[in-house]
């Protein structure tokens, strides 16, 4: 995944282009540095000089992308994933919000079959600062540096990457992972990638209440003895049980996913856990500056 | 979201699950001999938490006017952060044993995890005695490992846990279910079953697709008020302390929740959750409306922090749609202290500039919360 993603001028389609939110977002991306080629939509034609398809195959036949953005409704994003995955693409940024969760448990199984990377659903979308972005990272937040950010809430990432940007610490890449329980990339699977990446000297982790994602990763920063500093923030400890709290991972049931379990096994694996966002601010800009 | 036990049994009945006859009683005065299943009974607080046995909001009642008392007992009692609003009350089931099955959909794994054991009871969280295999969801395949993991139970508890697993199947894939758990499994020597609890957990983006279950959310919208409001607006709103003295207008649910953990943290007091979605405006106040109307309905409010960080959104349209929804809402006659951030700041600050009498604006998140923290303090 990282070696491509990492790939000069990774050429990117953008599905549902033609809609209003794709026409935006694609010409943000472009702006931003990220070479799309082509865009999927309801007609054949162009959106601001980005030639239009009517399918994914056509697009990838006619341009070589080789990685996709999906912004198209919820319930249209399981055939719209598998059809990028049947055109060969390897690697999907999935930003839209309300994907049902069979949906999602369908597009996780043919992704691992093929070998797929699938980023989301309901994510801001990962970048690469000063390079290319995929998504809706806001470019006020993007700053190149050496801490890699994988986080479930956008706008917290958001708040926090340009809290730490504003005191010239920067990220090596960032990936929303999205606050849904059923997703295509979790925590635990990114560390691997953050271990042999050059660029990354640190990890920021922004997860919340719900599900066992934070445990997972605790587990992984054990098994592969990772080296480079974890700092932590995790959000919802005040939510009651049962209630969703916008995101539909981000919810505690019974003693599963509460904030206590998730700190403790991460705090066990090493990693720095903070009580509020200035206290992570400074404290990851004290251990790289 | 999970649904009331009561709501859950009415549901898995007609897709197959043997459940004890039972009623919804919300007042003690619906409570008569000929509403109620033959006796005796079991009283059972509908929250959607679990620890209900252990904190007294189960109990077994052998009259009508211990099922009364029972239920005047637990009908408004709190129990982990939820009201006591109804009591399930069930025809109680004898002289069976108790089992565990559930499906659950394993995030990590991307699959089905089938779960069974012979022997029920409250304590099943420590998986004492339960077996599991992971498969795909799909109903031959849970039904394969249902097989095999009941390969050593004697037939009739192996007829048992078929048949029962064919009904949580349905329910599963029907009702798009991310939890599907009986415990206890009652089960009697001749291979006969009956669910004497039932959690289940649905999948609120799935309601769209599902008229039956957004039906339920919306005819009960008293006992799901998030999940209805979510359905009907769009966005996620949660009042958290009908005390609370500060009202947010927030987007993003990330930030939101942690703007709420760090108010705590602080010993402020905010009302409610709100992941309001800036970017689903479309140049349209509704949402703010709506949102500023219930924040004005909070009898301890003294303040309103506004905090969003545009990203996409232009604060220069957010500040306009925002003063149209003030005068929308003149009930609320509080400071409001609007933390603004990214695209469109210099504009949004000139719209504000008129209204500097009722809108502080500020752009640093800490600092926002001193000031809305100078507001909450009682004055003498």
């Amino acid at each position: 995944m990282l070696d491509l993603i990492l790939k000069e001028r990774l050429p990117v389609v953008v599905q549902g282009i033609t809609g209003r939110t794709g026409r935006a977002h694609a010409v943000a991306m472009r702006t931003y540095g990220t070479n799309v080629v082509a865009g999927v939509g309801r007609e054949v034609g162009n959106v601001e000089g980005i030639p239009v398809f009517l399918d994914c195959a056509a697009a990838v036949a006619a341009t070589g992308a080789l990685a996709s953005v999906v912004l198209v409704p919820p319930l249209n994003v399981r055939s719209a994933v598998l059809e990028a995955i049947d055109a060969g693409i390897r690697f999907v940024v999935c930003v839209t919000e309300g994907v049902p969760i069979h949906d999602s448990l369908a597009i996780v199984r043919r992704a691992r079959e093929t070998g797929t990377t699938w980023i989301g659903p309901s994510t801001a979308g990962m970048g690469i600062p000063g390079r290319m972005k995929l998504g809706f990272l806001p470019d006020v937040a993007l700053r190149a540096g050496s801490l890699a950010v994988m986080s479930k809430s956008g706008t917290l990432a958001y708040e926090l990457c340009w809290r730490l940007s504003e005191r010239r610490v920067g990220q090596s890449i960032w990936v929303g992972v999205g606050g849904d329980p059923v997703k295509g990339t979790r925590f635990a699977e990114l560390l691997p990638l953050f271990a042999k990446h050059d660029a990354t000297k640190a990890v920021l982790v922004l997860g919340e209440i719900g599900g066992s994602e934070e445990e997972d990763l605790a587990a992984q920063i054990t098994a592969l003895r990772f080296q480079k500093p974890v700092h932590v923030l995790l959000a919802g400890g005040s939510a009651p049980e049962g209630v969703t709290m916008g995101h539909a991972g981000a919810m505690v049931d019974g003693n599963r996913g509460t904030l206590v379990s998730k700190t403790t096994a991460l705090r066990e694996a090493g990693a720095t856990v903070y009580a509020s966002m200035d206290a992570l601010t400074v404290g990851v800009v004290k251990q790289m500056r | 979201m999970v649904l009331l036990e009561h709501d859950a049994k009415v549901l898995a009945l007609v897709l197959g699950l043997r459940v004890p006859p039972g009623v919804m009683a919300e007042t003690t005065g619906s409570i008569s001999a000929d509403r109620l299943p033959p006796g005796p009974w079991i009283v059972k607080a509908q929250v959607p938490a679990g620890g209900r046995g252990k904190a007294g909001l189960i109990q077994p009642a052998a009259t009508i006017e211990a099922v009364r008392s029972a239920v005047q007992t637990m009908l408004g009692a709190t129990h982990r952060g939820h009201i006591v609003k109804g009591c399930r009350i069930e025809a109680t089931v004898a002289g069976m044993r108790e089992a565990y099955a559930a499906l659950m959909i394993d995030p990590a794994a991307a699959a089905v995890r089938v779960m069974l054991s012979a022997q029920g009871g409250v304590d099943i969280e420590s998986t004492h005695g339960v077996v599991s295999e992971l498969v795909a969801p799909e109903a031959a395949a849970i039904a394969d490992a249902v097989r095999r993991l009941t390969a050593k139970f004697s037939p009739s508890m192996c007829a048992a846990f078929a048949d029962a697993f064919a009904a949580l199947t349905r329910i599963m894939l029907e009702c798009e279910a991310t939890l599907v758990e009986v415990n206890p499994l009652f089960i009697g020597d001749n291979g006969s079953w009956i669910a004497g609890d039932l959690k289940l957990m649905i999948d609120e983006n799935a309601l769209v697709r599902r008229p039956v279950l957004a039906e339920l959310v919306t005819a009960r919208r008293f006992a799901y008020p998030e999940a209805a409001l979510k359905l009907a607006t769009g966005f996620d709103y949660v009042e958290v302390d009908a005390e609370g003295t500060i009202g947010l207008l927030t987007t993003g649910a990330g930030l939101s929740m942690m703007l709420i953990d760090e108010l705590r943290a602080k010993g402020h007091r905010p009302f409610n959750f709100v992941d309001i979605r800036t970017g689903q405006f479309r140049g349209n106040p509704t949402r703010l409306i709506q949102v500023l109307s219930w924040i004005a309905r909070g009898p301890k409010i003294k303040v309103v922090l506004v905090n969003v960080f545009a990203g996409i959104t232009h604060l220069g349209e957010f500040a306009r749609l925002f003063l149209e929804a003030l005068e929308a809402v003149p009930d609320l006659q509080i400071p409001i202290v609007a933390r603004l951030i990214g695209n469109g700041f210099d504009e949004a600050r000139s719209i504000f500039a008129n209204e500097s009498d009722r809108v502080i604006l500020e752009h640093d998140l800490d600092h926002a919360i001193e000031i809305v923290a100078s507001y909450t303090v009682s004055k003498p």
